[in-house]
């Protein structure tokens, strides 16, 4: 079904650096993918692979110092977001592209009212008056489930629970109308019933307003039933992205094989056999070697993977992998006679 | 909200009554009395002034006659100033103090807040190290040693205001700066690098994130999102402020000869002038218990999570 | 476990060291610039202060009254001062006069000066005139002046300040040290030398040490009555025994022989003075008479110099400033180790025990908190007497509830760790969780926040000298000396600049050590700057 819309979102070679007393972390190190309208995005990796920074980098709110962004370009319906002015970004932000985040809890602003953060956002961005606006954020707090809105609109964010919390995010993240949403881990911090509701609710709003979702994760199983597309990331790359089906039926890279393979299975008949897990750590980007990140704990690393990172391969239309099973044996002796000449 | 006010005010009581107590018991178990400098009276004199100041009687039952008293809202008679009771005294006196305090307190608060904020918006440029070198400077700098400075560089050097008087002995208003001033140099320095701090935390914080990531102004973003929650710890350090202003301004009051209370208080205890003293330490105790209370409320109104119980 | 002794590596071959949080904090501290320089000016000062004793100053007992009130100068020796400021004065007797003639405008300009009583400036302006006036010869002394600046110029040059370190006497041919001799020999040596009666001499020497014991007691009881005083006098001289007496009666001797010993020595030396025979400083033997030698130190009285000038008694204000800093920074440490440990065990108690104790100690503290304590410490120096021990005792008192909160809250954190948790699980003793898990992990948070409050000590203490209600004469601290600079700022600005920047800077560098400590141990900790 992408094929057929046009792309809303493309990330094109993204690279943001957090310079710290120990050394520069390649948080983002040449993130490339597009977002469709309406489509569903998922983000795969471990914790610490740069999936949140990636997101952070997209609407530049990385924390600047220490992070910066250093390279690429974050095209939203053509303009680079990269390049704005900080009005421009300004009518972009909340307005176009919305976000959610991980932690509900503190994601509010504890000293005001929801009304006053959910009005002040609606009339930034549209033309309303205070009780139009008002009316409106009332509305968006039934569509998200929240029961007798027009009283609740006037708590504070202490009085919700996490779940509740989460809703009047995404209320006050679609208030505007958002063409894209990001939803940075939106389930990691809330008990598992909640987690599955707040999950239909971004698929719902996914369905009714259009609203292309970028899904920061790192639960496989959510990504199976939400997504269409996947990136799965490792070390500040992507290291394989595919359809989700395609993803999930065939996948490439070790990495990724080795993730589907540790996702429990309620259908396999075996109770006694071992949970495959995925050796060792995920590294310290700092001052990474030039290499495969990836080779210290993969079962099929070949010798090359020790000194030079992948080219990215394209296996199908849709479907790429950065990885050196998939390089021809005529690119792996280049490599190789490269790596020689540089001692 | 009125249960917890009410809750807070009968609270105050028993510090009160503590402070009453202690400072009532250290001064009577002092060794020398309060005429003792005046050389060997007679015997009969003694006895009869002692009657007079009810001294003769037993130590408890002059305790509960002076408890009595201060309930009533009477201090007693000083014992130095003959012409005078203690309430004439201090009551003569405290408007100074307070103006003194009031204006240091406003001035502090001001410069510190504000000061604090840009040196946290503009974090590593000169807006930030020049208000914030001071702040080191003012955190460094003892009060006894700000005011005679300010003294010297100011009134005597410069001849830009004068070297010590009151307003109140009709000698103009610029009597007022330079102590104000040098009362409010640390607690400036205090409030400016707490402001900097809680206001570089805030803006961490991930509401302040969210609010970004809605597309507010910067402007909007810290005077609205982010002011309240970085103001609760300026508040909650208001109440040892106002008792380092108090302490404070003894020692300004003494370097620019202010009429105020602090002068008295000084005289008192060198004299042994004990109601005096007592009655001093009973006016400050009061001020700063009520201070302390005013800022409780006050926190509690800006922090909707603290609830009333 | 086998691989202890190799480095260990990580999966791309990076050598991975483990560091202890003591060694990850030295090595934050050191690139805190500011910090290391606050840590080497408090390790200058510590040095200098505590070896005070040994530094080549003058010590503040030793101070000559001639010298009151110096201004501070690198170059110039006390005698040149002292003739400049006589200058001044003549200069301005002459102007007074009329004989130091200045123009309209100029004398105008300094009648303005007077009336702002701006002394110093007058004095400045007419010594500089009259100088360059008698150089060109338009001015000159008269005869009277002139006499007194020569007289004035004899007592500079001549002016000698005698230390005597030992007293010899001939016995049977041999030098002895007089300190060495029992009474009798000291008593039959004395007798001789002033040619009088034994018996005589122990009369006098009998009422010399009951004044002496007299003065003891009434310094120490000093609302006593003379009655009173005279029968304690009476007791302790009963108590006393004849070795006691003997002793205090030959330390009377020697002090008696000591300063006829100074009169023959400042006469032998103003005669060699005018032949020129003698340079100073002199350091030797001297002979008294045939049988007393004495072993001393001579020197030129205002041959000194005062790098940071000298107050109303004449003592040199960098001594003074010297030891005044001993005594603050020692008030400083001690008092902050007291408050410290004070803290400690009440905070340890209330977060370890819990419960009741618990609620009653922290009850406690929050109503102490609620006091202007202050103004309790003011009372308490006014009423029990300004004497140090007093002093650090109050502020101590009043200064650990700070400490003992933040350890309570430590141990209650620490109580419910996980880790706490989990060595309970495994069995591990009360003794063995307090020592090896809760005590390192509060420690550096204490050692910490006892630097933070060393400084805040010292300003406390400096505070009530200050009022004066702190340290008393002779002793000084940084505070009482700045007390002492504001009485007198107008004439003697240097009183009050001198202390008060040695103060400063010592506070100023504590306070970036105190702080880089605090962000070394604690970088995520809230209140960095």
């Amino acid at each position: 079904m992408s094929e057929q819309n046009k792309p809303v979102l493309e990330v094109k070679g993204l690279q943001t650096y957090f310079k710290t007393d120990a050394g520069i972390v390649k948080a983002v190190d040449g993130v490339s993918f597009t977002v469709h309208e309406g489509e569903t995005i998922g983000l795969v990796g471990e914790s610490g692979c740069g999936k949140s920074v990636t997101n952070l980098s997209i609407m530049r709110l990385v924390p600047s110092p220490p992070g910066k962004i250093v390279g690429g370009e974050v095209l939203y319906e053509g303009r680079d977001i990269m390049k704005m002015s900080e009005k421009e970004l300004r009518s972009i932000r909340g307005n176009n592209i919305s976000m959610i985040f991980q932690d509900p809890m503190t994601s509010l602003n504890p000293f005001l009212k929801i009304s006053t953060q959910m009005i002040e956002t609606i009339c930034l961005h549209q033309n309303l008056s205070k009780k139009e606006a008002r009316e409106k954020a009332i509305k968006m707090l039934a569509e998200v489930g929240i029961p007798s809105p027009e009283k609740r609109i006037d708590c504070y964010p202490h009085q919700f629970s996490g779940g509740m919390r989460q809703r009047v995010m995404i209320a006050m993240a679609l208030s505007c109308n958002a063409k894209v949403l990001i939803a940075d881990e939106p389930t990691t911090a809330l008990d598992v019933t909640i987690q599955a509701q707040i999950l239909e609710l971004i698929q719902k709003i996914n369905k009714k307003f259009k609203t292309a979702v970028i899904l920061i994760t790192h639960d496989l199983g959510v990504v199976a039933g939400m997504c269409d597309n996947v990136c799965v990331m490792y070390a500040g790359r992507i290291v394989e992205q595919a359809p989700t089906e395609e993803l999930y039926a065939a996948p490439s890279h070790p990495y990724t094989q080795g993730l589907i393979a540790s996702v429990p299975r309620m259908d396999e008949s075996d109770k006694a056999k071992r949970l495959f897990s995925i050796e060792g750590q995920p590294p310290n980007v700092i001052d990474l070697p030039p290499c495969c990140p990836f080779h210290p704990r993969c079962h099929k690393k070949i010798g090359i993977c020790e000194h030079m990172y992948p080219p990215v391969k394209q296996l199908s239309e849709t479907h790429t992998c950065a990885c050196w099973l998939h390089a021809s044996e005529e690119e792996i002796k280049k490599a190789e006679e490269e790596v020689k000449k540089n001692g | 909200m009125t249960k917890y006010i009410f809750k807070r005010l009968i609270g105050m009581i028993p510090t009160m009554l503590i402070i009453i107590t202690l400072s009532f018991f250290i001064v009577r178990i002092a060794p020398g009395g309060p005429f003792d400098g005046e050389r060997a009276l007679p015997e009969v004199v003694k006895r009869n002034i002692e009657a007079k100041y009810h001294m003769d009687e037993p130590l408890w039952q002059q305790y509960g006659r002076y408890l009595f008293d201060v309930i009533r809202g009477d201090l007693g008679p000083s014992y130095k100033y003959k012409d005078h009771d203690v309430n004439y005294l201090i009551f003569n006196s405290i408007p100074n103090s307070i103006i003194l305090g009031c204006i240091a307190m406003a001035i502090a608060l001001i410069f510190g807040v504000s000061f604090g904020i840009i040196a946290a918006v503009k974090q590593n440029s000169v807006l930030d190290y020049i208000p914030m070198g001071i702040a080191a400077l003012g955190l460094s700098v003892p009060l006894f040693v700000v005011g005679p400075l300010l003294q010297y560089i100011f009134a005597m050097k410069l001849g830009w205001f004068p070297t010590s008087g009151w307003f109140s002995e009709g000698l103009g208003w610029k009597t007022i700066i330079l102590p104000s001033i040098a009362l409010s140099f640390a607690y400036y320095a205090d409030i400016a690098r707490l402001t900097r701090s809680s206001m570089l935390e805030t803006l961490r914080s991930d509401y302040i994130r969210t609010a970004k990531a809605k597309g507010m102004r910067n402007s909007v973003i810290i005077f609205k999102h982010a002011m309240k929650g970085a103001m609760l710890p300026i508040v909650s350090y208001l109440g040892p402020a106002f008792a380092g202003i108090i302490t404070g301004s003894i020692v300004v009051e003494q370097v620019f000869r202010v009429p105020g209370l602090g002068k008295f208080f000084v005289q008192s205890s060198f004299n042994r002038d004990y109601t005096l003293i007592v009655g001093v330490v009973i006016v400050y105790s009061a001020i700063l218990i009520v201070m302390n209370f005013v800022v409780d409320v006050v926190y509690a109104q800006l922090d909707p999570r603290i609830t009333y119980k | 476990m086998l691989r202890k002794k190799e480095q260990t590596v990580n999966e791309f071959n990076q050598v991975v060291v483990g560091n202890s949080l003591t060694k990850e904090a030295w090595k934050r501290l050191k690139k805190n610039k500011m910090a290391v320089f606050g840590m080497v000016v408090v390790i200058i000062y510590a040095i200098i202060s505590f070896s005070a004793s040994f530094l080549p100053i003058y010590p503040y007992d030793e101070s000559i009254i001639d010298h009151q009130h110096l201004r501070p100068s690198l170059t110039k020796t006390s005698g040149e001062l002292m003739l400049e400021q006589q200058y001044k004065n003549l200069y301005f007797k002459a102007w007074r006069a009329g004989r130091l003639v200045l123009s309209e405008e100029e004398n105008q300009m300094i009648e303005d000066l007077i009336l702002k009583n701006e002394t110093n400036k007058v004095w400045d302006y007419l010594y500089k005139e009259g100088e360059s006036q008698r150089e060109a010869g338009t001015f000159e002394f008269n005869s009277t002046e002139q006499k007194t600046i020569d007289k004035y110029v004899d007592k500079i040059n001549t002016d000698i300040q005698i230390t005597i370190n030992n007293l010899y006497y001939l016995l049977d041919g041999k030098k002895t040290s007089l300190s060495k001799l029992d009474y009798d020999t000291l008593l039959d040596i004395y007798a001789k030398e002033i040619k009088a009666d034994s018996a005589l001499i122990e009369t006098s020497l009998d009422k010399e040490i009951r004044s002496q014991v007299t003065n003891t007691v009434k310094a120490s009881l000093t609302d006593a009555t003379d009655e009173d005083i005279t029968a304690a006098v009476d007791l302790e001289i009963e108590n006393m025994s004849r070795k006691d007496w003997e002793s205090k009666a030959s330390d009377s001797i020697i002090g008696k022989l000591e300063t006829s010993a100074k009169k023959t020595i400042e006469k032998k030396m103003k005669a060699q003075i005018a032949e020129g025979s003698v340079s100073f400083p002199f350091k030797g033997d001297i002979e008294i008479n045939d049988h007393i030698t004495a072993k001393a130190e001579v020197s030129l009285k205002h041959m000194r110099r005062y790098f940071l000038g000298t107050d109303y008694l004449g003592r040199d204000l960098l001594s003074r400033i010297i030891y005044g800093g001993q005594i603050s920074i020692a008030i400083g440490l001690i008092g902050t180790i007291t408050s410290v440990l004070i803290g400690i065990l009440v905070g340890a108690v209330a977060g370890y025990r819990g419960g009741k104790i618990d609620y009653y100690l922290m009850r406690f503290v929050d109503i102490m908190y609620g006091l202007p304590y202050m103004l309790l410490v003011i009372i308490c120096m006014a009423i029990f007497g300004r004497k140090i021990f007093n002093l650090f005792f109050a502020l101590a008192m009043v200064s650990w509830l700070t400490i003992a909160r933040m350890v309570r809250g430590q141990i209650m954190s620490l109580k419910n760790q996980e880790y706490v948790e989990a060595a309970r699980s495994m069995g591990a003793s009360t003794s063995h969780i307090i020592l090896r898990h809760m005590v390192p992990n509060s420690l550096s948070v204490i050692i910490v926040y006892s630097t933070i409050r060393i400084p805040a000590f010292i300003m406390q203490e400096s505070f009530l000298s200050f009022l004066g209600l702190g340290v008393q004469a002779p002793y000084a601290s940084w505070g009482s000396l700045i007390g002492d600079g504001v009485a007198s700022m107008t004439l003697y600005p240097w009183k009050l600049l001198c202390p008060s920047i040695a103060m400063i800077v010592f506070l100023f560098a504590m306070n970036f050590f105190g702080d880089g400590l605090r962000d070394a141990f604690d970088p995520q900790s809230k209140n960095q700057l």
